[in-house]
């Protein structure tokens, strides 16, 4: 039965022989009797666990345990240590002999406080280690059988190679309680983002697997989510998502659904105040509310100035507009922070809001009608922010203020309606306790965007002022329309100069001034059409707008141009912390095979960087919000191959010289590799992961020449109708090859040995990649994981028994197969008749 | 109080036969017009009177029947039916209200059809007495605000934007309507904006709501401070100025169906079009003009919230769903779109479509009085939206694209555009579409020049906009050049007729600046170099007209006389054209002879063209970008006032108080006893 606790992989095993603490401890102690240092220090630097108490902070703990290693096991005095050591040891064998014992001595292996809050809950720790007590004979007997199995155990948990991912892996297979219940301990020691990464993975072990291991889990969960909405929203959504495979009956009863339940009921309302009050809301910390506090002071106290600006009357008329205008509340709703009863219900009101925009676009037929509700959707959930919601896609704190709706986009597909939105937040310190930022109206674009409140924009005072004082005031009747528009008109020019440097500008200004000296300026005709022509050359090649692609045009634009396009547009845009995010919203799409995809390729990323093999991959972030619906985090600067074939009508060799320049030159060669080495990276991932529906709609190539897969939709055991087209491992175009340089090219051969060194890189670590994948399909109903070899397959696919150099003679079958593959272009051709995606 | 009911009903209907039998409530206002203090002899005469059923038409004549002498024997009466009806508005029983309201409508009528010559003071005399005016007006400002506002019936609200709206137009000049100095006083306005930012309560009152605004804002517009016109340039509310617009918006895709409707009746093969069209000649007269004329009114709301309020534009240039999102938590229906007309799907097309689509509507058939303002005051709407950063913003916008089908009058020289799909494009394009194509179709005797003046502004000011902000617009300039050039042959072919009646010197002028504008700016927002080599080809095909056009403003500048000035800055604003055509046209020639070539083809002109470039030398003009804001002092005044009037009679004459919901009322309130 405990076979697989000792199984280490090939990885953890080279890795613990290489580890210089684990090494010396197998030298100098036997098996039986671990003294190794590097639980020594452990109890020491957690004896005082007070001074950490209250927020918890993710990094800390770690460098306390490396560093508590590295130094302090040369300074400790021995005896201490393996007094120390025999604390934990008698922990691991006794596991439990009674609750307060355990509770005791569990205590110090926490390294730090993270565990602490837990423990002095009040009422929690005496009910877990209830349940804890009963299946302790059963350990104990077991406990004999293995007792040097354990202590392997034992030291392979307490070396600092533990980490999460192996974690993850003994909570799985492990069928010892103790073992179960010591990882679900071991998961406070841990970074919140290194435990964030297996969250799906933990959440359906809680919600399929047996008790002890939900018991295990559950502590951890109940804790984080104190801590953060953003935890507790992600885990509801999770459980809910992974829940719905279930029957109903036994859904409704689960423990998945009850935790759901108990997290979205809200009580898991930080214990107490304390951290509200340690983080005071901070009111000088981020400057916009400063910035809007002058803003706002300025439109409350002279609605008379505004009045006066536009209508017709008078100012030193006093109607009492104050005593008037009290109905009808002409303040913009400032959202006050008295968020405390509904925690939850801004952010899960927001995504509800824009499931909604999704499920309702589906109803229209056409691109342009869903292209236009979507648009006035937008513009109306626009009176509802700035609100405290954010996108949980991001990777900093901050709140949404805006979204640009005519920036929003429907993408391709042809019964749902995925779109992508661009959300303008505002960054701040903690989304939680910052306070929401005031609403500035999209009107004031024009006070907020003026010379004055640009304190960098390059134009000197009398400059400006000589661009103000030429600009003659035709309008005799200046009480109806405000002066500074006209003022603005002439003021908006030089600024526009600064910032893109172009010469043609200086004409404008020349018409200006020459009202000044009366003498005629001549300009030469040429002068004007060359300016045309080498403006229109400079501006990137953009794409046509074609009402049936509208999201062409959209993705194509680079990123840091829209964002600035955007800042300008926004009334927010002056704010430093002002930043814009994107993200796609779908409606009526499973997105959790997205999300396992997210996860392999992530894990496949960090094993190729940590092998230092350059493959290039972009895993996105999947947010699951249920079975049915969640966000994607779009890749920037990328169109589809399909649009780029479409719009240029060139081959994909001619565009990537329209591009990047011709053969040879320095744009084009780092272009070209960029693109073997994406290439490479995911023919591998679609070989590993038997990623299906390989057309090119689901590929995108980005402004550097990456190619990025997308539509995870059909992986592993599925493929889409089934119709046995992409028998190839995976899809390699002689369009491909012809960008590589073609088959004889260095460039191609690069990219075989590339893929030769991934997938001896992943073989290395197929552990870490296949655990994902194997705990997901406990209690799944995903079409990936359909019939009942799935995770032997994969394993397969690693090819663990063959030599390199069979490896290598794999690959080239591979490559070859591939490339004289007909399936590929019968897919693609398929594609085309079916989807007109060509 | 049922039987009352019954009884008079039974009493009028019978009364149709039998002549002399009255009905009680008659007999109640004799009582009034008789000198007597009526509670006399019934001391709860009042509390009766506000029971019964009120025969508007009766009152009415009776009060017009009365002159002067006889109105102030019975004045107290009346300032007595005047302060009972003001307080029975207060009345838990509803009926009582519905009976007041329409009582002092009726009062407000009567009392001003019978005194046209009275002033206001004397009205307000009549009606409640210089001493206790003030009060009674504040009360019933008061009452009506509590109702409109209140939670009570719809149909009651419904009444009270009736009286007010009566109470507005009692006079054909809005301004010299005194009564309403009570209603700046105590100002409605919030009770209408309340009106409007809620959905339900827009749905069945917001036409009146924005009407009755649009009104008040113009009562002494020009003379004195209207707090009116103060709060509406400051409100800021959003869902309100978007109810505002969603209101406008309704009315006006009502009327665009309207015409497609009608238009699209017309496709039956020539015959039936020729039929139809002499028979609507002779029919549709009567209620196509009704529409045009309500329609003035929504269009005057529209101008006013986009000339007063600069918030209003960004609403503007949203569109409108129909959906309530967010405020009901509950799982989101699935779309059910609850649109006032109904008919309509979920339209999300932008007001500024609208308003665009109209003014083509209005300009390409236009004949009477009415279609003339109605076009001249969407020019100015446009004038006043062309020249909003925002607005512009959005019009440009490449991202907002729209389909706007414009109406192309059938002409005899051009085929009716057969293809009716239309490139969804940024909304300017179609403003530009629509102004060329006004251009086009209204080179007549009766010559609008002050509309063709508005036109060509636009386009400058659209032009100005895109030049700085260098927004290359992917737009056909060709179309609008070549009807630009046709319009300077039409001037100068008609000169003499024109010059008796218009400055034709100023269009000239503009006309000529614009091509300025394309020559020395082009490389600012022209879309490709060809284009500006299009416009140099286009320049020197055309190039007759503006040698004649030289020649003619030559002429008129060395003769003195009043077009003098004006003529001799064509001359000057025409230097750079000349240029261009005395530049390139000896190219031409020495190119034709050359290659031995009689008639270039296109290619070959812009060949020449493009070789020749740079030996041209153009001279920079001042002021070109430069524009003059709109203003509705001095200039528009006379235009609003006329506009207000005519608008004012319209709805005074549609006002149906008595009729519309009599019935429905009664049927709602009886009950309650």
């Amino acid at each position: 039965m405990g076979d697989t606790e000792l199984e280490l992989s090939p990885a953890q095993l080279e890795e613990l022989q290489k580890s210089p603490s684990a090494s010396s401890t197998s030298t100098t102690s036997s098996l039986s009797l671990p003294s190794s240092p590097s639980s020594g220090p452990r109890p020491l630097t957690s004896s005082s666990p007070s001074t950490s108490e209250g927020l918890p902070t993710s990094s800390p703990p770690l460098d306390v345990i490396s560093e508590g290693v590295g130094e302090l096991s040369l300074v400790i005095d021995t005896e201490v240590a393996k007094k120390a050591c025999q604390e934990v040891l008698q922990k691991v064998k006794f596991l439990k002999a009674d609750g307060e014992v355990s509770s005791a001595s569990s205590e110090p292996v926490l390294v730090n406080g993270t565990a602490h809050p837990l423990s002095t809950d009040g009422g929690k720790p005496p009910k877990i280690s209830e349940e804890e007590a009963e299946p302790v004979k059963n350990v104990r007997r077991r406990q004999k059988n293995n007792s040097s199995k354990q202590s392997w155990l034992l030291r392979l948990f307490e070396s600092k190679l533990f980490d999460i991912s192996m974690g993850i892996s003994y909570l799985y297979n492990s069928k010892e309680p103790g073992v179960q219940a010591y990882i679900g301990n071991r998961l406070f020691s841990f970074r919140n983002e290194e435990v964030d990464f297996y969250l799906p993975q933990l959440l359906n072990m809680y919600i399929h697997m047996d008790e002890d291991v939900g018991d295990a889990i559950k502590p951890y969960v109940v804790h984080r989510c104190r801590q953060s909405i953003n935890f507790s929203l992600q885990c509801a959504w999770l459980l809910g998502a992974y829940s719905s495979d279930m029957h109903i009956s036994t859904q409704r009863h689960s423990r998945g659904t009850k935790l759901r339940k108990l997290i979205l009921s809200d009580e898991l309302k930080p214990s107490s105040q304390r951290i509200r009050r340690e983080v005071p809301q901070p009111p000088p910390s981020c400057p916009p509310p400063l910035h809007h506090g002058q803003g706002m002071s300025e439109h409350s106290l002279s609605p008379s100035k505004r009045t006066h600006q536009r209508s017709k009357s008078d100012a030193t008329i006093s109607i009492s507009l104050s005593s008037n205008l009290k109905r009808t509340a002409s303040n913009p709703k400032v959202e006050t922070s008295q968020d405390e009863p509904v925690r939850l219900t801004p952010q899960r009101e927001f995504i509800k809001s824009l499931m909604g925009i999704g499920k309702r676009l589906a109803t229209l037929p056409t691109k342009e009608q869903k292209t236009q509700r979507l648009i006035s959707e937008l513009s109306l959930l626009n009176h509802k922010l700035p609100a405290r919601v954010w996108l949980p896609t991001a990777a900093f704190d901050h709140h949404v203020v805006r979204v640009p709706h005519t920036q929003a986009v429907v993408l391709n597909s042809k019964d749902k309606a995925p779109y992508l939105i661009y959300v303008e937040v505002l960054e701040c310190e903690n989304f939680e306790t910052s306070s929401v930022p005031v609403r500035i109206p999209e009107t004031q674009i024009r006070s907020t965007r003026s010379v004055e409140n640009l304190p960098n924009c390059g134009i000197s005072p009398d400059q400006r002022a000589s661009s103000f004082s030429t600009v003659p005031n035709y309008d005799n009747d200046d009480e109806a329309w405000s002066v500074d528009d006209i003022g603005e008109l002439q003021v908006e020019l030089p600024e526009i100069h600064t910032n893109s440097c172009d010469n043609i500008s200086q004409f404008s200004v020349d018409s200006i001034t020459s009202q000044e000296s009366k003498e005629p300026i001549f300009i030469a005709a040429g002068d004007i059409r060359r300016r045309l022509s080498e403006q229109l050359a400079h501006t990137p090649t953009t794409f046509k707008r074609d009402p049936e692609d509208p999201s062409a045009v959209a993705l194509k634009e680079p990123w840091q141009e829209k964002v600035r396009r955007i800042r300008e547009g926004s009334p927010y845009g002056h704010l430093p912390n002002w930043r814009l995010l994107s993200v796609i919203v779908k409606c009526g799409d499973d997105l959790r095979q997205e999300l396992l995809a997210y996860q392999v390729l992530k894990q496949l990323q960090i094993i190729w960087e940590q092998e230092r093999v350059p493959l290039w991959i972009k895993p996105y972030k999947i947010l699951v919000i249920s079975s049915d619906s969640g966000m994607i985090e779009p890749v920037v600067n990328a169109v589809s191959i399909h649009q780029v074939k479409k719009q240029s009508q060139l081959s994909l060799l001619d565009y990537f010289r329209q591009e990047h320049g011709n053969y040879n030159t320095e744009e084009f060669l780092t272009a070209q590799r960029n693109f073997v080495q994406s290439c490479a990276g995911y023919c591998l991932i679609c070989y590993l992961l038997q990623v299906k529906d390989r057309h090119n709609g689901n590929i995108l190539l980005d402004s550097e020449g990456h190619i990025i897969h997308i539509d995870f939709g059909f992986i592993l055991s599925s493929s889409p109708r089934n119709l046995g087209f992409e028998t190839s491992a995976f899809k390699l175009t002689s369009e491909f090859v012809d960008v590589m340089g073609g088959l004889d090219g260095d460039m191609f051969n690069y990219y075989k040995m590339l893929m030769l060194q991934g997938l001896i890189a992943a073989r290395k670590h197929m552990e870490k990649v296949v655990q994902i994948v194997e705990i997901m399909q406990q209690g799944s109903q995903l079409p990936c994981f359909h019939g009942s070899s799935t995770i032997r397959n994969l394993k397969e696919r690693f090819h663990m028994n063959l030599t390199e150099e069979q490896l290598q003679v794999l690959v080239e079958q591979m490559v070859d197969g591939s490339m004289r593959s007909i399936t590929t272009k019968l897919y693609d051709g398929f594609q085309y008749l079916t989807n007109g995606i060509m | 109080m049922a039987q009352i009911e019954k009884k008079a009903g039974l009493l009028r209907r019978t009364s149709s036969s039998k002549k002399p039998l009255k009905e009680k409530v008659v007999l109640m206002y004799d009582e009034i017009f008789a000198k007597e203090d009526p509670t006399k002899n019934n001391p709860r005469f009042w509390d009766e009177l506000f029971l019964m059923k009120v025969n508007l038409e009766y009152l009415e004549g009776k009060l017009e029947s009365l002159d002067g002498d006889e109105v102030m024997k019975i004045k107290d009466n009346i300032n007595s039916l005047f302060h009972h009806c003001v307080q029975a508005l207060g009345e838990e029983h509803q009926i009582k209200v519905v009976n007041a309201l329409q009582t002092l409508c009726a009062l407000f009528r009567g009392v001003h059809q019978k005194n046209k010559s009275a002033t206001g003071f004397d009205i307000i005399n009549m009606l409640m007495g210089f001493d206790k005016a003030e009060l009674r007006m504040k009360e019933l400002m008061e009452s009506l605000d509590s109702l409109l506002c209140g939670d009570g019936s719809e149909s009651l609200k419904s009444l009270c934007l009736k009286l007010l709206l009566c109470l507005v137009t009692v006079t054909d000049n809005i301004s010299q309507n005194t009564i309403l100095e009570y209603v700046m006083i105590n100002s409605i306005f919030e009770a209408i904006l309340r009106i409007l930012s809620d959905v339900s309560s827009r749905a069945q009152h917001g036409y009146d709501a924005v009407v009755l605004l649009a009104l008040l804002v113009n009562y002494r517009k020009y003379e004195s401070v209207n707090p009116y016109i103060v709060k509406l340039s400051i409100v800021d509310d959003e869902p309100t100025l978007d109810g505002m617009g969603m209101v406008i918006h309704h009315a006006l895709t009502e009327y665009n169906r309207q015409y497609k409707d009608k238009e699209e009746e017309n496709q039956g093969g020539f015959f039936s079009t020729l039929s139809s069209m002499v028979g609507s000649m002779f029919i549709a007269d009567a209620d196509e003009k009704l529409s045009v004329q309500t329609n003035e009114a929504i269009l005057l709301a529209l101008y006013e919230a986009v000339h007063l309020n600069r918030n209003f534009i960004t609403v503007l240039a949203q569109s409108h769903p129909e959906i309530e999102m967010a405020t009901t938590p509950a799982t989101p229906v699935p779309a059910s779109p609850t649109t006032p007309l109904g008919t309509t799907p979920p339209s999300l097309d932008s007001e500024l479509f609208f308003c665009a689509h109209l003014t083509i509507d209005f300009l390409c058939v236009f004949s009477d009085e009415h279609r003339l303002n109605s076009a001249r005051l969407c020019l100015i709407i446009l004038t006043c939206i062309a020249e909003d950063q925002y607005a512009d913003a959005f019009l440009h916008d490449d991202n907002m694209n729209f389909r706007v089908n414009l109406h192309r009058m059938p002409m005899r020289h051009r085929k009716k555009a057969a293809d009716k799909s239309i490139p969804s494009r940024p909304l300017v394009c179609a403003v530009l579409d629509l102004m060329v194509e006004f251009i086009i179709t209204h080179m007549m005797k009766e010559f609008p020049m002050d509309l063709y003046v508005r036109c060509v502004q636009i386009i400058h000011k659209l032009i100005c906009y895109q030049k700085k902000c260098r927004i290359r617009m992917h737009y056909t300039w060709r179309e609008l050049w070549s009807a630009l050039i046709n319009l300077l042959k039409f001037l100068l072919s008609n000169e003499t007729i024109l010059l008796a009646k218009h400055n034709i010197f100023q269009l000239a002028l503009q006309v000529v600046n614009l091509f300025n504008m394309f020559i020395t700016y082009g490389d600012t927002f022209l879309p490709t170099p060809s284009s500006y080599d299009e416009l140099y080809y286009e320049i020197i095909r055309m190039h007759q007209v503006f040698e004649n056009l030289y020649c003619m403003v030559l002429r008129v500048s060395t003769n003195a006389g009043q077009w003098k000035e004006p003529a001799s800055k064509v001359t000057h604003a025409l230097v750079n054209v000349r240029a261009i055509i005395n530049h390139f046209n000896p190219k031409i020639e020495s190119y034709a002879a050359v290659n031995h070539i009689s008639q270039l083809s296109e290619d070959q002109v812009l060949e020449v063209v493009r070789s020749n470039y740079d030996t041209l030398t153009l001279k920079l003009q001042d002021g070109l970008d430069q524009f003059e804001r709109y203003s509705e002092q001095p200039r528009e005044a006379g235009f609003f006032k006329e506009l207000v009037r005519s608008i004012s009679l319209n709805v005074r004459k549609n006002v149906s108080l008595s009729t519309m919901s009599q019935d429905v009322l009664l049927k709602e309130f009886s009950s309650i006893s």
